[in-house]
């Protein structure tokens, strides 16, 4: 209260001296480094009862000049508040300003991530495939991976002690059973525990002989069956069309050419346009600009006699894919043992 | 299989550009490969494609060493991928037959002379067919005075542009007839058969013969065999004998031209482990109907070869005639078929080119019989019990074979796509699907990686960790790939720990991954689907902070797990298991103590972490779904309360948990587990369990009288039962 001293003993100031008096506090809120010394410095000046301002005013009926030094003293107050709230609006923006960089966030840091997983590209492809068929009105059938010859062979119409089984790479059980070779043998349990009209996927595990850079002895299938009265090529056609133009891209060209299975009358492979160069011809394709995608057919009459059906009535088609080829190709998976030894650094980068 | 295209040529038009040479024999040849050349070749591949026969490389057979093959001298070639069911299409005279029909040309056969023949029924005379099953037809054609030297140039080439070696006039001509008209020949040293006399006869059990690869080969019933009076000189079909072969002094010999079943001359191959060019046509089905033709084109190839003379008349001894099989084509169902609009005119040019012979049998209709050649793909239909045939009449094709025949050359491009008239969807259901479906994504979920791994694992895998369902020993594969996948797997855990210690040796400080997959019991058992899980180390990096796994890690997974599925909860209780770490292994047990799992600390693994395992029986969870429903939450907060008991160290929180349940209080909604403290104040042998307990009046506030007087209650019959004094802090 050293600046108060000089006018103190209750002689009236000079409005020359209530001019520095303003300067002084002026110099001193501004001096105010926190919010508890700007809380000091205006109960010095401003507080309500023994404010600096309080002590002055009550001097005015006292002045010599009462008007000049009310003036004076009016002038004093005004700066003194202006000072106190400029001042105040300065420390609040300094907190929000300190609160800030306080919770301050590198928010390119990565994130903190919970683990994730993945599911195999096979599942992947599957679900693709179960999705399109299902909106075709197709249901899920699966059967057994230990087969008997007659369910693999026989009833599919492979005569016993024929070449067209030595395409199948059998591996054979101790007991006389076998691994499936494929998953056709599902469809002739469908057709025997159901009747038509029958619209179903067969997906599955399949194994061959077999083992070598382009070839796994266990790999994937999935088998499509349908059967009813007056099904045509035409619809295997169209079926197929629907189905590889959703699977693969939309302008995908789907060719038919003949070919054998036992089990299939006619048969054929099936082709689809080269998904890399689009059918202009590049090493993928061997410059063909077409890739071999499944085997199909009209299921052949012996194999619906088999299961009971009357070929004169029912007709049907089916076909079988490999999932494997085409998880392959959709990731750019190059070795098909890479999708059987379970290298998380490559199974965790497959996203659906 | 190769072919010649210069050789095809001899049969078929195949228009301009293969610069063809033909000689005075009229027989073609290619002089130089020109790029003309090979777009032909390729041309003609696809053609032979489009029908269903096909190629699959453009071999070029060049001749007479680099000088002139650099020159461009050579023969073009295909590699065709016959099919199985087309033996017909194993030679050139066949498949210049499908070309003919494929670039609308004619066939033109070779000439061959009519050299006379006997017929005979086989029971007697120089040929005695006794398995007319085995060997229904057999021609017997002598050729005497002939020279055995080299083949002229032209044979040589023949047999060397499809990679065939030539070996003397004799040989080369049974092997050209064999290459052209798909019927294999063999010729026999007539000077070794004691009264020039065949017998096709089974072998006898024990009976001995020496092949012509030099080769003693023990026989038995299941094989079809030539024999002279006494002994078995050949093996039916798959390969001649050493002492009755054509050699430099071999001046007369007899040429068999037989037709032998398929299914005896494959068992005999198979048996004997002797696969051969004539058994490959011959388990596929030989042309009953070519046997005499071939002979006498051997004879007269012979004859100008060799200088023979041709015997008259041979033996055409047939003891059994195939069943001719009819066919009837309508055109109205043929388009029905295949939803293809096929005209008449193409109708009649396919069949009438392969030999089917259509004759018109009304409007729209055609009828005729099934060519020899190809009667291994026609089998006949069924007899329906409706319709009895008379015996000796001709068996009925199956009229979407011949719909294959049309279809074949018209082509699947006529087929206008449509989709089944079928509404609605498929009435099939499998739940088990479903549930795979599921158990996949919620392991996703859970930050696991799925793997796929062979079914098959070595004996020694399935001793060394636990297997649920054993039916006896593992299910063997009779030809496996190697010891390494020797048995069918009963469990999925060993391939999951192989595979953690393969991302271990790649440096990943942890692993997560799972497999959904059958396991093989054994026996007759059913197979039973399975997801088992591995887990060893952090999930993630430091950075995302995440705790090592541990057991209950581990378990807590299958909690989760399980808390997806309509299934469980299920009890774990402690067992001790092969290779699982001694005081960490337990099995799940679902009501009825039935198994339906496992987990624990895999005890021996090759992984720079603690690696834990479990696996869980799916087949076995889909039987009793769980009711999934809801409990409304009340509407007023929930008061929580902690209870802290010291009890022995041997008290299972599943006895701890039930007893806590067996106290019944309408207040309480629910308890967990809050921590579990050992350490100072709690005596040694005991641990400090505490337990946050959970009360909810429902429909009205509770006071802390009521939360303390139920907290209290139960504390008391918690310690009576099972509480062990504190020790007083030091
Ligand atoms: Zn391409």
């Amino acid at each position: 209260m050293s600046g108060a001293g000089t006018t103190s003993g209750g002689a009236v100031p000079t409005p020359e001296e209530l001019e520095r008096l303003a300067g002084e506090a002026e110099a001193a809120i501004a001096a105010a480094g926190d919010r508890a010394a700007w809380e000091a410095v205006r109960v010095h000046w401003a507080g309500a009862r023994q404010g600096r301002l309080r002590e002055l005013q009550a001097l005015i009926p006292r002045a010599a000049d009462r008007k000049m030094f009310g003036q004076a003293f009016n002038r004093l107050k005004s700066r003194v508040e202006a000072a106190l709230e400029a001042r105040d609006a300065e420390l609040a923006r300094a907190e929000i300003a300190a609160r800030a960089s306080e919770a301050r966030v590198d928010v390119t840091l990565p994130g903190r991530r919970p683990p994730t997983g993945s599911l195999h590209p096979v599942t992947l492809v599957l679900a693709e495939i179960e999705e399109i068929f299902r909106g075709l009105g197709y249901s899920v059938a699966e059967g057994p991976e230990v087969e008997e010859d007659r369910f693999n062979f026989g009833l599919l119409n492979f005569p016993d002690d024929h070449p067209a089984r030595d395409a199948q790479d059998t591996l054979f059980l101790e007991d006389g059973r076998l691994l499936r070779t494929h998953t056709s043998p599902v469809q002739v349990r469908t057709l025997l525990a159901r009747r038509p009209p029958i619209r179903v996927i067969c997906p599955g595990r399949v194994y061959r002989n077999d083992n070598d850079l382009r070839h796994s002895p266990m790999f994937h299938q999935v088998e499509g069956l349908c059967v009813a009265e007056g099904i045509t090529v035409g619809d295997l056609k169209g079926t197929l069309e629907a189905f590889l133009t959703r699977l693969f891209a939309s302008d995908t060209k789907v060719r038919l050419r003949p070919s054998y299975f036992p089990f299939t009358e006619p048969s054929c492979e099936v082709d689809i346009s080269c998904q890399l160069c689009h059918g202009t011809g590049c090493p993928t394709c061997s410059g063909t600009g077409w890739m071999e995608i499944l085997g199909a057919g009209m299921v052949d009459p012996r194999v619906l006699e088999n299961c009971d059906l009357d070929p004169d009535r029912y007709s049907g088609f089916a076909f079988g894919l490999g999932l494997d080829r085409v998880a392959m190709n959709k990731w750019g998976i190059p070795n098909i043992r890479s999708l059987f030894e379970s290298d998380e650094r490559l199974l965790r980068q497959v996203r659906g | 299989m190769r072919f010649s295209l210069s050789w095809l040529a001899d049969y078929v038009d195949l228009g301009e550009g293969l610069e063809l040479e033909t000689d005075p024999a009229g027989r073609h040849s290619t002089r130089r490969i020109t790029e003309a050349a090979q777009r032909k070749a390729s041309q003609i591949g696809e053609k032979l494609t489009s029908v269903g026969l096909a190629v699959e490389g453009y071999p070029v057979q060049t001749f007479d060493g680099g000088g002139r093959a650099a020159s461009g001298a050579g023969e073009p070639g295909l590699e065709v991928e016959v099919t199985s069911n087309r033996p017909d299409c194993m030679c050139h005279l066949g498949l210049a037959r499908e070309l003919a029909v494929a670039l609308e040309s004619t066939l033109r056969p070779p000439s061959i002379p009519l050299y006379g023949s006997l017929s005979s029924d086989g029971s007697s005379g120089a040929v005695v067919l006794e398995d007319p099953e085995g060997c229904p037809r057999y021609v017997a054609r002598v050729i005497r005075g002939l020279k055995v030297g080299p083949s002229p140039e032209w044979l040589r080439r023949r047999l060397e542009s499809i990679g065939q070696r030539s070996i003397n006039n004799v040989v080369d001509a049974t092997n050209f007839v064999l290459w052209e008209m798909g019927q294999p020949l063999h010729a026999f040293d007539l000077g070794t058969l004691p009264g020039g006399e065949v017998r096709v006869r089974r072998a006898r059990a024990g009976e001995r013969l020496v092949t012509l690869d030099g080769k003693e080969r023990e026989l038995d019933p299941e094989v079809l065999v030539i024999a002279d009076r006494e002994r078995a000189i050949a093996i039916a079909g798959v390969m001649g004998g050493l002492a009755t072969e054509v050699t430099a002094a071999t001046t007369d010999l007899l040429l068999e031209s037989a037709h032998f079943d398929q299914r005896r001359i494959r068992i005999a191959a198979k048996r004997l482990g002797l696969h051969t060019d004539a058994s490959h046509r011959f388990e596929r089905g030989a042309d009953f109907g070519v046997c005499d033709e071939a002979s006498r084109r051997c004879a007269a190839l012979l004859a100008e070869l060799a200088g023979g003379v041709v015997e008259e008349p041979a033996v055409d001894a047939v003891a059994r005639r195939p069943r001719p099989v009819a066919w009837r084509l309508a055109g109205a169902d043929l388009a029905r078929f295949t939803g293809a609009d096929v005209d008449a005119s193409s109708i009649e040019r396919v069949l009438s080119g392969l030999g089917f012979a259509p004759r018109a049998a009304g409007d729209g209709l055609w009828e005729g019989e099934v060519p020899p050649w190809r009667a291994a793909d026609f089998e006949p239909r069924r007899p329906r019990p409706a319709t009895a045939a008379p015996a000796g009449a001709p068996g009925e094709a199956y009229p979407q074979d011949l719909y294959e025949e049309v279809l074949r050359h018209v082509g699947f491009a006529r087929v206008a796509p449509t989709l089944p008239g079928l509404g609605g969807v498929d009435a099939g259901v499998n739940p088990g699907h479903a549930l795979r479906g599921r158990v996949q994504r919620a392991l996703a979920g859970l930050g696991f990686a799925e793997g796929i791994h062979y079914a098959f694992h070595d004996q020694a895998a399935d001793d060394r960790l636990p297997v649920v369902v054993r039916a006896g020993a593992p299910l063997a594969l009779a030809n496996p790939l190697s010891e390494r996948y020797a048995i069918l797997r009963r469990s999925l855990v060993p391939n999951l720990v192989a595979a953690a210690e393969f991302n271990a040796r790649h440096g990943a400080p942890g692993v997560r991954l799972f497999e959904v997959g059958r396991l093989f019991p054994g026996g007759a058992a059913e197979e039973i689907e399975a997801v088992a899980a591995v887990a060893g180390g952090p999930a993630g990096g430091p950075w995302d902070g995440p705790a090592p796994c541990d057991l209950l890690g581990l378990k807590g997974i299958f909690d989760a797990l399980l808390a997806e599925l309509p299934a469980g909860p299920f009890e774990a209780r402690a067992s001790e298991l092969p290779g699982v770490t001694p005081g960490t292994g337990a099995q799940w047990l679902a009501p009825g103590n039935l198994v339906v799992g496992w987990f624990g600390r895999v005890a021996s693994a090759d992984v720079p972490f603690e690696l834990f395992a479990g696996e869980l029986l799916l087949s076995r969870l889909a039987v009793e779904p769980r009711p999934r429903r809801v409990v409304a939450p009340s509407r007023l907060p929930s008061v929580r309360a902690d209870l802290t008991l010291t009890h022995p160290l041997d008290l299972a929180w599943s006895v701890l948990a039930a007893a806590i349940d067996a106290a019944p209080d309408p207040r309480r909604v629910g308890f967990r587990i809050k921590d579990r403290y050992r350490g100072e104040g709690v005596p040694a042998g005991a641990v400090a369990t505490t337990i946050t307990f959970e009360y909810n009046a429902g429909e009205r506030s509770l006071t802390q009288d009521e939360v303390n007087e139920s907290q209290s209650r139960l504390a008391a019959e918690l310690e009576r039962r099972f509480g062990v004094a504190r020790e007083e802090p030091r």
